[in-house]
């Protein structure tokens, strides 16, 4: 996989309230979120954020409602200026774009996604999906044919003349969708996009995301407050918490060594066998085992394997990734990763 | 004696009120109370007067009275009146061709070619033929009456001075939208003009321009009725889904496009409610402005009240609330048919 940097996040800070620098200060000496809304009325949105996102990859930023995961990814596209830090894009940095360039970024390089669908409703699906082509002037008659194809490959052919109010929830985030894919940006900033569908349609738009994921390659950053939807998504999870980093790095390192008590007690309500994959919990070697019960994928989750071997703790699979041998799975060392991992200290629980 | 004279002796103000003694004519009040020959001084202190001016004025007669005031103010207008109206007149003259040209076009076309163009602009904006016949319905009774005249002033009166509210109204309320200075500015303005009693605005007016012009009633109409189209055009557009300017934002619209690819057409309901509540103001401005020689309606209830006509008045009464309900259901339905193109 490729692994450049589309945007890197730098020491980013944001303060809400009357005089940001000045609170800025404070927060840089130790002063806690908190603390800074009683002391100096300010609020503490993003408390020193460095990500970098990968070309080509998902990232999925998580929190829960407050953690600042909303206000981070405008920061992207700079619908909301920071309080000081860097973004970069391809290397340039957002923050000293002047308006012009600032324009043709959120044009030609970025597209988003909303929660609330946010399309235009005076205007018609197509009308809709091509609004980033019209926005750079193209007309309705040059663009129709690139806005079809979108939306065709959305699953919407034969919607394209009918009005937003007319679909459903789904159906119109599937617009929402096409309108970003018909920018042609290699960015898409997705901001809680699936929240607002009932699960089963959320479902069906996280697999059409992977499947369009999988032939485009586009970098996605991806806001939710679901971690399971987090970790069906994610190439790289960032766990947000009052404005601040927990935790980051590969969804499946996360679920096996979370680093804070908050984390663990996170994923602990989740379903660890259907999550996990098993080239998280085999054991790396390519020596083949005594007694072979047959092959499995390094990318099965566990709990087709524990299907698979009808709950006989006693056997023993070859790990083969594009048919070499990678690794080995004991049924029992699988068993064991279903256990959630202790909180590193014993009251983590009764914290939080 | 009066009850304030210790006020300015302790100030020793003394020698400047002796200045403002005159033995000129005074008020009636003055002469009754002197041949009454009763003093000024309150008997208790119960009966203390207020400091008001003229209060005051008894005790020193070089403090002005509150007559004063208002002549000053008359004479302040009528010093700046010469000026204002070399100002004005010109800027104000479309205004009155724009009124007379309609008048004559309206009037000399005959009616059966004025009639049916008005029913096709009906089917025009609402796309109903239950609403033309009810147009046609009433213009015919009106016509037949013989009220045919007055209601086709009265009508391109309100046609012109609308068309002018809206003309300023929008851009003044997307103005108004987009600067928060610029609406704090605004709304004591708007405020005072909603609330000032229509007659009111006829004094000034009459000084400024001559009763013959018919933008004397033009401009009166048009102050009176601008109110609704600027306070509901910048409503409409404060109130368009944030989300939505967000996703204009985020697609890298410039603020142009955002205005009339996103607000304009968002806001549109509003300001169509907006334009509906102008043209039923203008409607009520105008009998009014018959006062002050606008043609229409008006001037046959303005005749009923003064030679107590009492038919001629409530006809006439009774085919203003007709060429209202036209007026209203007609801007109605256009706009319910821009609410039904926009449903969210």
């Amino acid at each position: 996989m490729d692994r450049n940097i589309k945007i890197s996040i730098r020491n980013l800070y944001k303060i809400f309230g009357p005089d940001p620098v000045g609170a800025l200060e404070h927060v840089r000496g130790g002063m806690g979120k908190a603390e800074l809304l009683e002391k100096h009325n300010h609020v503490l949105g993003l408390q020193d954020i460095n990500v970098d996102i990968h070309e080509g990859e998902i990232t999925v930023i998580m929190g829960l409602s407050g953690s600042g995961k909303s206000t981070l990814i405008r920061h992207l596209n700079r619908l909301i200026e920071p309080t000081a830090g860097e973004v970069e894009v391809d290397g340039e940095n957002v923050l000293q774009f002047n308006e012009d360039q600032l324009r043709k970024l959120r044009r030609e390089r970025m597209s988003m996604v909303f929660q609330k669908f946010a399309l235009l409703p005076h205007k018609t699906v197509l009308e809709n999906a091509g609004m980033a082509l019209l926005v750079r002037g193209y007309s309705v008659e040059e663009f129709e044919a690139d806005a079809k194809k979108w939306l065709a490959r959305v699953g919407l052919e034969g919607n394209e003349y009918q009005y937003p109010h007319q679909l459903s929830g789904g159906m119109q985030q599937r617009v929402g969708i096409a309108r970003a894919l018909a920018s042609n940006s290699p960015i898409m900033l997705m901001d809680e996009a699936f929240s607002a569908l009932d699960p089963l349609i959320r479902s069906d738009m996280q697999d059409l995301l992977l499947e369009l994921q999988d032939e485009l390659q586009k970098t996605v950053v991806f806001i939710t407050h679901d971690l399971d939807e987090s970790l069906k998504l994610a190439d790289h999870l960032v766990i947000l918490k009052d404005g601040h980093i927990v935790q980051q790095g590969e969804p499946q390192e996360i679920l096996m060594s979370p680093n804070d008590p908050y984390i663990t007690d996170f994923i602990s309500d989740i379903n660890r066998a259907r999550v996990l994959r098993v080239r998280s919990v085999m054991k790396k070697t390519t020596e083949a085992p005594p007694d072979c019960a047959g092959d499995i994928s390094d990318r099965d989750n566990l709990e087709s394997v524990i299907a698979r071997s009808d709950g006989d703790t006693a056997l023993t699979y070859r790990v083969v990734r594009k048919g070499k041998q990678v690794g080995v799975l004991d049924m029992k060392e699988l068993v064991k990763a279903l256990v959630p991992t202790e909180a590193s200290e014993g009251d983590a629980r009764s914290r939080y | 004696m009066a009850t304030y004279d210790f006020l300015f002796s302790s100030l020793g103000l003394e020698d400047w009120c002796a200045e403002g003694q005159s033995d000129g004519p005074m008020s009636m009040a003055d002469l009754l109370k002197k041949t009454q020959g009763t003093s000024s001084e309150p008997d208790s202190l119960w009966d203390t007067p207020f400091p008001s001016m003229d209060a005051l004025n008894e005790s020193c007669a070089a403090f002005p009275k509150s007559r004063e005031l208002t002549k000053g103010l008359e004479e302040g207008f009528l010093s700046i009146k010469d000026s204002l109206s070399v100002v004005l007149d010109p800027l104000t003259q479309p205004l009155s061709w724009a009124l007379d040209g309609t008048l004559y076009g309206m009037l000399n076309t005959p009616w059966w070619i004025v009639i049916p163009l008005l029913l096709a602009v009906v089917f025009f904006v609402t796309k109903s033929w239950k609403l033309v016949g009810f147009v046609a319905g009433s213009l015919f009774l009106l016509a037949f009456i013989d009220y045919y005249r007055y209601a086709m002033e009265t009508l391109s009166i309100i046609f012109v001075c609308a068309f002018i509210c809206v003309l300023f109204g929008v851009p003044i309320g997307i103005a108004m939208s987009r600067s928060d200075m610029m609406q704090r500015l605004t709304i004591p303005v708007l405020d005072m003009l909603q609330t000032l009693p229509p007659f009111v605005y006829l004094i000034p007016l009459i000084f400024l321009f001559s009763v013959t012009e018919s933008k004397l009633y033009g401009i009166a109409i048009i102050l009176y009725a601008i109110v609704p189209v600027i306070r509901l055009t910048n409503l409409g557009i404060r109130l368009v889904d944030k989300d939505v300017i967000e996703a204009a934002d985020a697609f890298g619209m410039t603020s142009q496009q955002k205005l009339f690819k996103v607000q304009i057409p968002l806001a549109l309901p509003n300001i169509m409610a907006g334009v509906n509540q102008t043209i039923m103001m203008s409607l009520a401005m105008v009998v009014i402005a018959s006062l002050v020689s606008a043609p229409g309606l008006g001037v046959l209830v303005l005749q009923g009240i003064r030679n107590l006509e009492l038919g001629v008045g409530l006809v006439a009464g009774l085919g203003i609330v007709i060429l209202a309900v036209i007026l209203d259901r007609v801007t109605k339905a256009s706009l319910a048919r821009i609410n039904a193109s926009q449903k969210q």
